[in-house]
């Protein structure tokens, strides 16, 4: 018998670099792979009350999800979309699709206010009745395939399905009381919500269904008789994309608490596993089955940018390593995760290092899935300054957190190139070049480590005794950086350890940790501060949802 | 018009650092407005009077002299500013009441005097001449409207339970004019455009018509 070694949680400073972070993968803590366990597990009901959208593709259709407790429904307006309007940006002004979760079922006068304004997105106005607000544009070459095919009375191309991934792409999908929508507030106590995103994560679910639907209805509306039914395999093959912008950077700043419980959760999954002292046949034979599933997940992975065309050759490279160490290594005896894990830790990229610590949770559902309920951020008394601590514990919370920026000058231009802003034209989160644009009296605080260098300096010569009430009157500029300090006591995930604000940034890393948790594949940058990713690809559709289907879509099913 | 609680805190932090307060104090600003809201104060409206007041003004003149006895300013204090000390300051509580002489619109302590109660876990109590306002640091009991500016205000421990408290609500419903206000500030935090700025937003220049 291995003695059982408790593997500690790895250490921040390792973790919450930007280039680890902007390699994190899913895993089975990932919010839409909790909301389908959880549909699956609870035996969820759907229905689509109404689907009434003519042969241009215009007209709206209503998806509802009867949990054990509530209904949520999906109201869709299908919008004839000219070619010249199509950007996935804040910025643009109609989509081909717009989408509200209402809480309930709505009745005609609810569809009626909602036709009104939902359509409009962020010039519209919503309820306490809706959580959330969306809006999708095809994929056109996709979309033209697989109507044209499906008219021709043949299946899509498996290539081109695999080429784009999605027949829609969404852009924002905005939550917690955003344009008049509910609060967070209203709705966390809900068991179906307490997990982060989980109204978004079904609004995106039942609009893959409603896509799958449309695409369908065109190509009979265009094909009639002699149209084809879109094969079931190809269909759970073709996910939602999404396009992301900036606005998600900010969020995980604006979130320390929130975001490093969701670091936290999977740290703490990462250190269980490697504890394991030893692994059962049934295990092994899991973890080895989605490795190799893993591989056609990576194979089918594309993108256009240099950086991600780079990281996606390094995360080959390692899955090929990992499979030739695959083949001799032991994975039974001696804390058999452990020392995978340490292996990685010298033979892989920070791409590999990071697949294989989502990679090894699997096995493990009693051990991990329970985390899940860790990753909401409940703990509303963190941003409450305790005004008693001594300056010189404030101090040393505040060298802690951002110890490692020691030694960067913030003097140097490069070392703050950037700043971020809020754009008077659109209200759209924004970084520019500090030294060529005039956008620094604009900035928003999202260089948490530049401000505690400061916080530093003006504590410095204050009696380490007196109480940080005492500071924070002569200086309330450094309120946001004490508070942040305070609640790092319990958010050891919560700061970033690398500067947001320096020329070599590149927020993408940011916004691909946090769609990592969402669950999100095939990580696609369009720039440094602009990524396409896709959703639920692989996922069963409401009919087919059972608890053998709700776990592991994520990763394609091997040729037979 | 209802305003979500999420609305009313965003726009109230970008109005009060347009205001000219630092980041650290329009995160508590709009914390504090939300509380108000959340326990059917008009919370929109009494953010929107003290910006007015303050705006322009030399905020240290507004912060308190001196912590040591009564709470100053030179001569007017913010409720703002001195409400987050208030809050920073609650470990004084159980030795002493704070007196605070001459504030802005006394309504906009109580979000920071529940603070000081959750921190307490103890009740603590406003009073400012004969209006009594008691918190737990989650709702609200008061028996009148406090005035727009108060001579004297005075925090202290309370033993009575928080009875009697107002209904706790999950909307907001601020006058147009109060919420116009409010939003004119926060336009200042928006750097205006220019051509640079839109070229290097998220995407621009790049199709999505693929």
């Amino acid at each position: 018998m291995t003695k059982q070694e408790q593997i500690s949680r790895r250490d921040p400073a390792r973790v919450m670099r930007l280039k680890r972070l902007g390699s994190l993968h899913q895993c089975r803590l990932s919010f839409m792979r909790t909301l389908s366990r959880r549909m699956a597990g609870e035996g969820w009901k759907f229905s689509r009350p109404v689907f009434d959208i003519d042969e241009k593709g215009v007209g709206h259709a209503v998806y509802s999800a009867h949990g054990p407790e509530r209904t949520y429904s999906l109201v869709a307006f299908a919008h004839d979309l000219p070619a010249e309007l199509r950007s996935d940006r804040v910025i643009a002004e109609a989509w081909d699709c717009t989408f509200s979760l209402y809480d309930g079922v709505p009745d005609t006068a609810d569809i009626d206010r909602l036709r009104q304004n939902v359509p409009l997105q962020e010039a519209g106005r919503i309820s306490k009745t809706e959580l959330s607000l969306s809006r999708a544009n095809r994929s056109v070459r996709l979309w033209a395939h697989v109507v044209d095919a499906l008219t021709a009375g043949e299946q899509p191309d498996p290539e081109q399905i695999d080429q784009v991934g999605y027949l829609m792409r969404t852009t924002a999908v905005y939550g917690s009381g955003k344009f008049g929508a509910a609060d967070r507030q209203m709705i966390e106590d809900r068991e179906e919500l307490l997990a982060p995103f989980q109204a978004e994560m079904l609004s995106v679910y039942l609009t893959r269904t409603f896509v799958r639907d449309l695409v369908q209805h065109m190509a009979n509306a265009k094909g009639g008789a002699q149209t084809a039914t879109l094969d079931a395999a190809i269909a759970r093959r073709l996910g939602i994309g999404n396009s992301t912008g900036l606005g998600m950077a900010p969020f995980i700043l604006n979130h320390p608490i929130l975001f490093s419980n969701w670091i936290m959760a999977r740290e703490e999954a990462i250190a269980r596993v490697r504890s394991v002292a030893k692994a059962s046949d049934e295990e092994v034979a899991r973890f080895r089955e989605l490795f190799a599933r893993s591989e056609l997940l990576v194979e089918r992975w594309r993108s256009a940018h240099p950086t991600q065309i780079e990281k996606l050759a390094d995360l080959r490279r390692d899955l090929e390593a990992l499979r030739a160490h695959l083949e001799t290594a032991d994975l039974q005896e001696n804390n058999p995760w452990n020392r995978l894990i340490e292996w990685s830790e010298d033979a892989l990229s920070e791409e590999g290092q990071e697949f294989i610590a989502s990679l090894i949770l699997e096995p493990y559902p009693a051990l991990v899935d329970g985390l899940t309920q860790c990753m909401a951020d409940k703990n509303k008394d963190a941003f409450r300054i305790d005004g008693a601590m001594p300056v010189e514990e404030a101090r040393n919370l505040i060298s802690q957190c951002f110890g490692w920026a020691k030694g960067l000058s913030w003097g140097e231009h490069e070392n703050c190139a950037r700043a971020w802003y809020v754009s008077e034209e659109k209200l759209e989160p924004r970084m520019g070049e500090r030294f060529e644009e005039p956008i620094a009296d604009y900035e928003q605080p999202l260089a948490p480590a530049r401000d505690a260098a400061a916080a530093l300096e003006a504590l410095d010569g204050w009696d380490g005794t007196v109480p940080v009430a005492s500071f924070l009157l002569k200086h309330p500029e450094h309120r946001h950086t004490v508070r942040r300090a305070q609640m790092s006591r319990v958010a050891p995930y919560g700061e970033i350890q690398d500067n947001t604000i320096s020329s070599e940034i590149m927020p993408i890393d940011m916004l691909r940790a946090k769609l990592s948790f969402f669950g999100a594949t095939h990580f696609d940058p369009r720039s440094d501060r602009w990524v396409r990713i896709c959703m639920y690809a692989g996922a069963p559709y409401p009919e087919e949802l059972s608890s053998e289907s709700a776990e592991l879509w994520v990763y394609p099913e091997l040729p037979e | 018009m209802s305003y979500s609680l999420n609305e009313v805190e965003g726009t109230s932090k970008k109005a009060t650092r347009g205001a000219g307060y630092s980041w650290g104090l329009a995160e508590e600003a709009a914390k504090a407005t939300r509380f108000l809201c959340r326990n059917s104060c008009d919370g929109v409206a009494a953010l929107a009077t003290v910006l007015r007041e303050t705006d322009g003004k030399n905020l240290t003149d507004l912060t308190p002299q001196s912590t040591d006895d009564d709470w100053r300013g030179a001569p007017v204090l913010c409720p703002l500013i001195a409400g987050a000390s208030v809050a920073d300051h609650a470990f004084l509580l159980p030795t002493k009441p704070l007196i605070l002489n001459d504030v802005i619109c006394p309504e906009l302590l109580l979000p920071f005097v529940a603070l000081a109660a959750s921190q307490l876990e103890q009740n603590v109590a406003l009073t400012c001449g004969e209006i009594h306002c008691v918190t737990d640091g989650k709702s609200l009991s008061l028996n009148g409207d406090l005035p727009d500016r108060a001579s004297m205000v005075s925090i202290q421990l309370e033993s009575a339970p928080c009875s009697n408290t107002n209904p706790t609500a999950d909307r907001a419903h601020p006058a147009p004019e109060t919420w116009a206000a409010l939003l004119t500030l926060a336009h200042r935090t928006y750097a205006p455009a220019t051509a640079e700025s839109r070229e290097k937003g998220a995407g621009a220049g790049l199709t999505d018509n693929d």
